[in-house]
């Protein structure tokens, strides 16, 4: 199954009670096989059908406070049309998992895969995870909701998967039975604000500056938890399922004196061109980020400690920034670190853009060539497969 | 690693053979199979392309198929419309062409592998009455050995079900019985 399909199907295991989706590709197949999950019986749940995504997450918002599961998934320009009540469902540390299928923001208007949209909320109090593949996205999902409703926690969670190569790729997913889900994610238990006429109270009323740096705070602290949360849960999911996560996934790290920095399936194709540079002598490694939100700055730390130059792979283009968002908080995570390494950034994958093998390789001969002193490391992030003519392309001369 | 790439016309069922292939390899062979399709600006009798990749081992790769091992032509009307069929191939590339016969001027021929041909549109119009020569292409390519015919039924079955499921593993089985290598 693709991590489309295989996103309904980590919904309907964890029993959502309450789905509502706006249909936008590349997300549409996961708001039609909930419905068709529904229309058959084999989900119980109600499907909501919505007029947009800020409508979507709205419903989600109401239904996780009378105290039900609930779902909902989207991409791109839906993500941002949420925006605003995604800081709603997070301030009311309300537990709603979302799928997000990775799609550039317009405009230029594209359907094609990179991650704006997702970083673009990567401060909105949401926790995100980022899958590589398609059994990554069931298996996120599913621990998302764990880590989501734990009481220490209490935030909303995004599973982002990169459009088409993860959401459309058709790849061996292997689907836990439902009373083994049943025993890792039991029914929901609302821990925080509900609501019920029979015992009202005040949901998100206006917060005087006097509450309101507490309440940062306390959403603060609950980042702070999720480390510890993550790490339980991911423990008991290799117990019961036998695939071991963390919050960053390294591949031939241990020796390396190059290592890419990657996020979503760029990882699966990282690692292929490692093992053919490998094969080649040169000792290069991955380090593959799962958990954005929260950062985990000490596991980058402890695992890159050794390795003198590193390279950081942004599939956005952080516009106006030094570099992209993900150069920016891995270079952070490493500062102070004796020797300091060199962290190079790099930008690409844009719009679709295929990071293909030859697209990666060259990434890595730039970072060997660092290790090697045969180029000095530029600041900020090079734009690794950007083509020669952009600055020619689509020129429009106006009075001539 | 095994790559594919897999070209014709909107309509024709080239992102679902693509689908069906690696459902044939990945379920029924037990091995493991992933594609990309390249959705875009897609409408009826406008070329389209899908990649596949076939592996004994977990697939790392996440992108696109730059050098196939195998291409798969549905409609050599994609050569006129422009689409280089031949891209990236290489000195062992083996093509399978839906064709009634073949012509020493195409370019697939006689620079590069084996080329395997077969009329899978008469075949397909013949046993489901429509022209959609996917599942007949996908029992031509087993024939390449690459996948067993069984498994492409197999997965048929489970796609199409019931009764189409039966005709598309008919248009399978008699476009593996009568495909031909060209030589």
């Amino acid at each position: 199954m693709d991590g489309n399909a295989a996103a309904a199907e980590a919904m309907r295991l964890a029993r959502v009670q309450v789905i509502s989706a706006y249909p936008i590709t590349p997300q549409s197949p996961i708001a039609e096989k909930l419905a068709d999950f529904v229309a058959e019986g084999s989900l119980k749940a109600k499907y909501v059908r919505v007029e947009s995504e800020h409508t979507a997450m709205s419903v989600a918002i109401g239904a996780q406070l009378t105290g039900v599961r609930a779902c909902t998934a989207t991409s791109s320009v839906g993500l941002a049309l949420m925006h605003e009540v995604l800081g709603v469902a997070s301030g009311c540390r309300l537990p709603i998992v979302m799928a997000v299928v990775n799609r550039s923001l317009a405009s230029p208007w594209s359907l094609w895969c990179d991650h704006q949209d997702s970083m673009a909320e990567r401060d909105s109090g949401w926790l995100q995870f980022y899958a590589e593949d398609p059994q990554e996205v069931l298996d996120y999902l599913l621990i998302a909701y764990r880590v989501a409703e734990d009481p220490r926690v209490l935030l909303p969670a995004m599973v982002c998967m990169d459009g088409f190569f993860v959401s459309h790729t058709p790849a061996v997913v292997l689907v836990p039975e439902q009373e083994t889900v049943d025993s890792f994610l039991p029914p929901y238990n609302p821990a925080n604000l509900y609501l019920d006429p029979d015992d009202p109270m005040f949901v998100n009323d206006l917060t005087p500056p006097s509450d309101y740096t507490e309440m940062r705070y306390q959403h603060k602290v609950a980042f702070e938890e999720a480390f510890k949360v993550i790490t339980e849960v991911q423990e008991e999911f290799f117990r019961l399922f036998r695939r071991r996560y963390s919050f960053i996934e390294t591949y031939k790290c241990d020796d390396a004196d190059v290592v890419l920095v990657t996020l979503g399936s760029m990882s699966g194709t990282a690692k292929y061109v490692v093992n053919e540079l490998r094969a080649k002598g040169y000792k290069v490694g991955v380090l593959k980020i799962v958990v954005f939100r929260p950062f985990p700055a000490d596991q980058i730390r402890n695992a890159l400690k050794h390795v003198p130059v590193i390279g950081v792979m942004d599939r956005s283009a952080g516009l106006g920034a030094e570099g992209g968002p993900v150069w920016i908080e891995v270079s952070r995570a490493l500062s102070g670190l004796e020797p300091m390494p060199k962290v190079a950034g790099f930008v690409g994958g844009l719009g679709g853009r295929d990071l293909a093998p030859h697209v990666i390789e060259k990434a890595f001969r730039n970072l060997i060539d660092i290790k090697e002193g045969k180029i000095e490391m530029r600041q900020g992030s090079k734009w690794i497969d950007v083509r020669e003519d952009a600055m020619k392309i689509r020129e429009v001369k106006v009075n001539v | 690693m095994i790559q594919l790439k897999l070209y014709g016309l909107g309509g024709q069922g080239v992102v679902t053979a693509g689908k069906l292939l690696a459902t044939a390899v990945a379920i029924y062979e037990n091995k493991y199979a992933q594609t990309v399709p390249a959705y875009g600006h897609e409408r009826r009798g406008a070329p389209v392309y899908a990649d596949v990749i076939l592996g004994e081992e977990p697939i790392l790769v996440k992108s696109f198929v730059y050098k196939p091992d195998y291409v798969m032509v549905f409609d050599l009307a994609v050569l006129e419309k422009g689409v280089d069929v031949t891209e990236g191939a290489h000195a062992n590339t083996c093509f399978v062409v839906n064709a009634h016969q073949l012509n020493p001027e195409f370019p697939f021929i006689n620079k590069f592998g084996s080329v395997y041909y077969v009329d899978a549109t008469k075949i397909a119009l013949e046993v489901l009455g429509i022209d959609i020569p996917n599942s007949a292409m996908l029992g031509a390519f087993a024939a390449t050995g690459v996948v067993s015919i069984d498994a492409v039924c197999a997965a048929l079955e489970e796609t199409f079900k019931g009764k189409a499921g039966e005709r598309n593993v008919e248009a399978a089985r008699r476009c593996y019985e009568a495909v031909r290598k060209f030589s």
